[in-house]
């Protein structure tokens, strides 16, 4: 036997020596594109190393015996138990389903109207209707929750009128109510609705309409048969992910719900982990609960998406949208964006202007003007505290955004190409989006007080939770923008001799500048306005601003809230818009259109 | 031609892809040919056919599963030793479909790429310079050469990834449809210009189409193409007067199909038509269909319209029929004839004077019918 893998293994050699004779063949032996497998297994482990621990962190602790000291031994089934015995999670889930899914309503009925409107008819305003939602979109959720507490509250103009004229000693609406959750929330969701659903418009192939009113069919005949019907997929999934995003809120119910004792699923949870001593065995069995909950309405969501998908019409070579001609109804369709500007903008900003003026929370009244004062900008201004939050939450948050940025180039190409390793890359990075904020807040405490690394209560910390979060997100744009480079362009680039790393950094990361600019945005803004996972991760020393202006607010420091959330606010839109401007002019400077 | 001395030598290529239900699944099956160095070589065949399959192979784009592709003494790819040259490697010139011009540079930057990213080379800047200005001259696009390549025409930009194509001056030039996306006007003129360039500088050239008008005017040789194998390898005349089965036939050319039984007479064959006493001789002799039911191919410009009172000239072949059409179309008549059940397409000179309902004689002669199994 050996002898004759002997000759075999000579012949091997021979034919070797042979084919280097020829001409250098054997250089090249592989069939394996190694470099490439290089790329896909280090972002795989990357990000698996990002998702994969908090998941098995909640898990673990669900099932361990917790010690005082937080530390974990032996396996119990106690905190299931618990959870499953115990009256509030009933109470509370039906709860989370009644407010979420009211909620979802109203804000796809505010934000579809909207977006139909601007996109599809000739309505007058429409830069009106994009400034909301722009503005509103980059106003952190507790400034918007506190003026809307203001107004709809026992002090604010809608109580306030009702008790001058009607009843003086009532007072009509509650707002630390399911109702007044339901009703926030659904403001809060309208902007972003609008946003998603009028990319869904836009995208809709004008084609299908006019040959609906070329067969003779009526404005309203065609929005009821052709527009609804072809939206309708894209409708529901975004219903879906409404429903989803607004079961995991955890601003609208702690700020309102949980000062009138309405608790829903997220501030149960908020409230087992900030007891003392902190119940970590049954939030993480609670949170597990919630991970299997959103993960199976997600799972739903990417059935339903992709049949969504099967009706996106968009045809490419000179595609123009036509808007409908509303005739005298333009001025109906106008008048609903100043409404909408007026409830998504103008009322919740002069509420806070209002309170931030005022020595206390009172009504607005024409009397009440003398009692102005600047003491809460003064306040605010003199305070260097503040100033340290404001860098902490920048630092924090464009860290976040270029990180993920720089991992979604790298995935969103893999995936989007197929790539080996693709799919594995694509769900992986997908997976956060099963974490509710607050779940994946806890699980990060978790690993920050056992981690090696003293990274607890640091900014560190809260980074790595937001690469975490946001990581779907900054993929979501990536692997879009991939999608709409033609491939040929890389395959250009390699057959002209570049290989994986001077394609991706000359050809596919100039090309994707516009997506991944527009995605840093967005990440950049939610982040800095994310408050569930700072207000579990940050340490002293790690404020952000939504931390500050949550704990102001338990404080009953109204006034200095809502000066501190105007002041930021302003800020962060000229942030944004200026970064948006110039992102515009590079992109139009080097793409020329 | 023996493979040694071939430029680029593809044997035995196999790609196949897993059936998706989407479309025709594409993929070759033992695609074989050797290029001498210099020949403008084109793949045609219908969509679907593996011709693209079998470009991309060759540029690297695609891995085989089965067979040897060599470019002179350099093997890109032999499933038997594992080799598997790099596309970035193997220094080729390609033109895509889309022309793929890069939107963020400049016509300078996008010419002057391959010889930034060369792996087998440094190019100094000057050379660099040099080089693209000589590739951009060729491509008559100098003028151009610092605007920004979104502000270009569809034929500009084609002229520009043949510039970036042609700049490292590669061994072989790989053309994937480059004039499907220009109008009808354009692709007429760029055709002459793209044979010329190809000419003058030499490179081999393997090009893929899918327009038969193209194929025969352009290339030296042509390998058509259906459902992944090369049914025929041939020069243009060849494929287009003997074209080796009814496929060929009627994918290169328009053509008129006569079925009948065949039977041997002579050195030739005589087929007796299926709708008419007539039958039809053919010096052509395929043993193998004697007694068996065959289609004959008759080009519509080898088929002459006589008086019928004129007489049969030696060696051809003569039907008697109505004209049903008579259509001009600036450089010639179309003519459509009936002869019993048969409908026959002809072409005449724009001054012939057929009227629709004349009684004519349909000649064509015994070399111009092709026969092939039914």
């Amino acid at each position: 036997m050996t002898g004759n893998s002997e000759i075999s293994l000579s012949k091997v050699a021979r034919v070797n020596g042979a084919a280097r004779l020829s001409g250098s063949v054997l250089r090249y032996s592989r069939l394996v594109d190694y470099p490439l497998i290089a790329l896909s297994a280090a972002i795989i482990v990357i990000i698996g190393l990002l998702v994969l621990p908090p998941i098995w962190t909640l898990i673990r602790t669900s099932f361990a015996n917790t010690m005082p000291d937080l530390s974990t031994a032996g396996f119990t089934l106690d905190h299931y138990i618990n959870l499953v015995t115990g009256r509030n999670l009933a109470v509370s889930a039906v709860n989370s389903i009644v407010f979420a899914t009211c909620a979802t309503i109203l804000s796809l009925i505010i934000g579809g109207i909207l977006a139909w409107l601007v996109e599809r008819t000739d309505a007058p305003l429409k830069g009106l209707a994009y400034v909301t939602t722009i503005v509103s979109l980059g106003t952190p959720y507790i400034l918007y929750v506190t003026a809307w507490l203001y107004l709809l509250g026992r002090a604010g103009p809608f109580n306030d009128l009702y008790r001058t004229w009607i009843d003086p000693t009532s007072t009509p609406f509650n707002v630390n109510s399911l109702t007044g959750m339901i009703l926030i929330e659904g403001f809060l969701w309208s902007p972003l609705v609008f946003l998603l659903l009028s990319s869904t418009f836009r995208a809709a192939n004008a084609d299908m309409e006019e040959a609906a009113r070329m067969s003779g069919a009526s404005i309203l005949d065609t929005i009821r048969l052709i527009s609804m019907k072809l939206a309708r997929p894209a409708l529901f999934a975004l219903a879906l992910f409404v429903f989803i995003r607004n079961i995991e809120a955890f601003e609208v119910p702690a700020l309102v719900g949980m000062p009138g004792r309405v608790d829903v699923l997220t501030t149960e949870l908020y409230k087992s982990i900030k007891e003392v001593p902190p119940r970590v065995g049954y939030a993480s069995a609670f949170s597990v609960v919630m991970l299997i909950i959103v993960g199976a309405l997600l799972f739903l969501y990417g059935k339903m998406s992709k049949q969504a998908e099967r009706y996106a019409s968009i045809t490419g070579k000179g595609f123009r949208p036509r808007p409908f001609a509303l005739g005298r109804g333009r001025w109906i369709a106008g008048l609903v964006i100043l409404v909408n500007f007026a409830i998504v903008l103008a009322l919740p900003i002069s509420a806070i202007l209002w309170t931030s003026l005022m020595p206390f929370v009172r009504p607005m009244r024409w009397m009440a003007l003398g009692t102005t004062t600047i003491k809460h900008y003064e306040a605010v201004v003199s305070s260097p505290y503040y100033l340290g939050l404001a860098l902490n939450t920048l630092m924090v948050s464009a860290g976040t955004a270029t990180v993920v940025m720089l991992l979604a180039l790298v995935a969103g190409w893999l995936a989007a190409r197929r790539k080996p390793g693709a799919a594995i890359v694509d769900q992986l990075i997908t997976m956060p989006l099963v974490f509710p904020g607050l779940v994946l807040g806890i699980a990060l405490l978790e690993i920050g007080l056992r981690f090696p690394i003293p990274i607890y209560g640091t900014l560190w910390l809260i980074g790595l939770a937001f690469v975490i979060r946001y990581m779907p997100y900054g993929m979501r744009y990536a692997y879009s923008g991939v999608l709409q480079i033609h491939s040929e362009l890389e395959q250009a680039a390699s057959v002209s001799g570049a290989n994986i790393r001077e394609s991706l950094r000359l050809i596919v990361g100039p090309l994707l500048i516009p997506a991944l600019t527009s995605g840093w945005l967005f990440i950049f803004l939610i982040a800095a306005k994310e408050m569930s996972l700072p207000l579990l991760l940050a340490g002293p020393s790690s404020q952000t601003i939504s931390v500050a202006m949550f704990d102001l607010w338990a404080n009953g420091q109204g006034g200095e809230v809502a000066a501190l959330g105007l002041m930021w606010v302003t800020f962060m839109t000229i942030v944004a818009t200026t970064f948006y401007r110039i992102a515009r002019r590079l992109s139009l400077s080097s793409f020329g259109h | 031609m023996s493979a040694t001395e071939a430029d680029l030598d593809v044997s035995l290529l196999s790609k196949t892809f897993p059936n998706t239900g989407e479309g025709p699944a594409g993929g070759v099956q033992g695609a074989n040919f050797a290029l001498a160095s210099g020949t403008f070589f084109t793949l045609l065949g219908p969509s679907g056919c593996g011709k693209t399959t079998t470009l991309r192979c060759i540029a690297g784009l695609e891995q085989p599963d089965s067979g040897i592709i060599r470019l002179g003494d350099r093997v890109f790819f032999d499933h038997s030793s594992g080799t598997n040259v790099p596309l970035n490697l193997r220094n080729i010139g390609m033109v895509f479909q889309s022309y793929a011009i890069w939107p963020h540079m400049t016509v300078f930057e996008n010419v002057a790429f391959p010889l930034r990213v060369a792996k087998d080379r440094r190019y100094g800047r000057g050379e660099i310079d040099r080089r693209v200005d000589e590739a951009l001259d060729t491509v008559e696009l100098l003028a151009l050469k610092s605007r920004s390549a979104t502000r270009l025409s569809g034929g500009q930009q084609q002229r520009v990834a043949l510039a970036r194509a042609i700049v490292r001056k590669p061994r072989l030039l790989l053309l994937d449809e480059p004039l499907s996306n220009l109008d009808a006007a354009l692709r007429e003129e760029m055709r002459k210009e793209l044979k010329k360039l190809q000419a003058q500088i030499g490179v081999t050239t393997v090009y893929v189409t899918h327009d038969q008008a193209e194929a025969l005017e352009m290339s030296d040789h042509i390998a058509v193409m259906q459902q992944g194998r090369i049914v025929q390898l041939a020069s243009p005349r060849d494929i287009y007067r003997n074209p080796s089965n009814a496929f060929v036939a009627g994918f290169v050319g328009s053509t008129n199909w006569l079925s009948g039984m065949a039977r041997g007479d002579g050195s030739g064959m005589v087929v007796n038509l299926a709708n008419s006493q007539s039958s039809i001789r053919c010096i052509q002799r395929k043993v193998e269909l004697e007694g068996r039911d065959v289609l004959v191919s008759v080009r519509p410009e080898t088929i002459t319209l006589r008086d019928v009172h004129s007489t049969v000239p030696d060696r051809t072949n003569r039907l008697m029929g109505r004209v049903s059409f008579a259509g001009f179309s600036g450089g010639s008549m179309r003519y459509q004839v009936n002869s019993n059940e048969l409908k026959l397409e002809a072409y005449g000179s724009p001054d012939s004077t057929w009227n629709e309902g004349d009684e004519v004689c349909i000649d064509f002669g015994t070399d111009a019918a092709s026969i092939f199994e039914a």
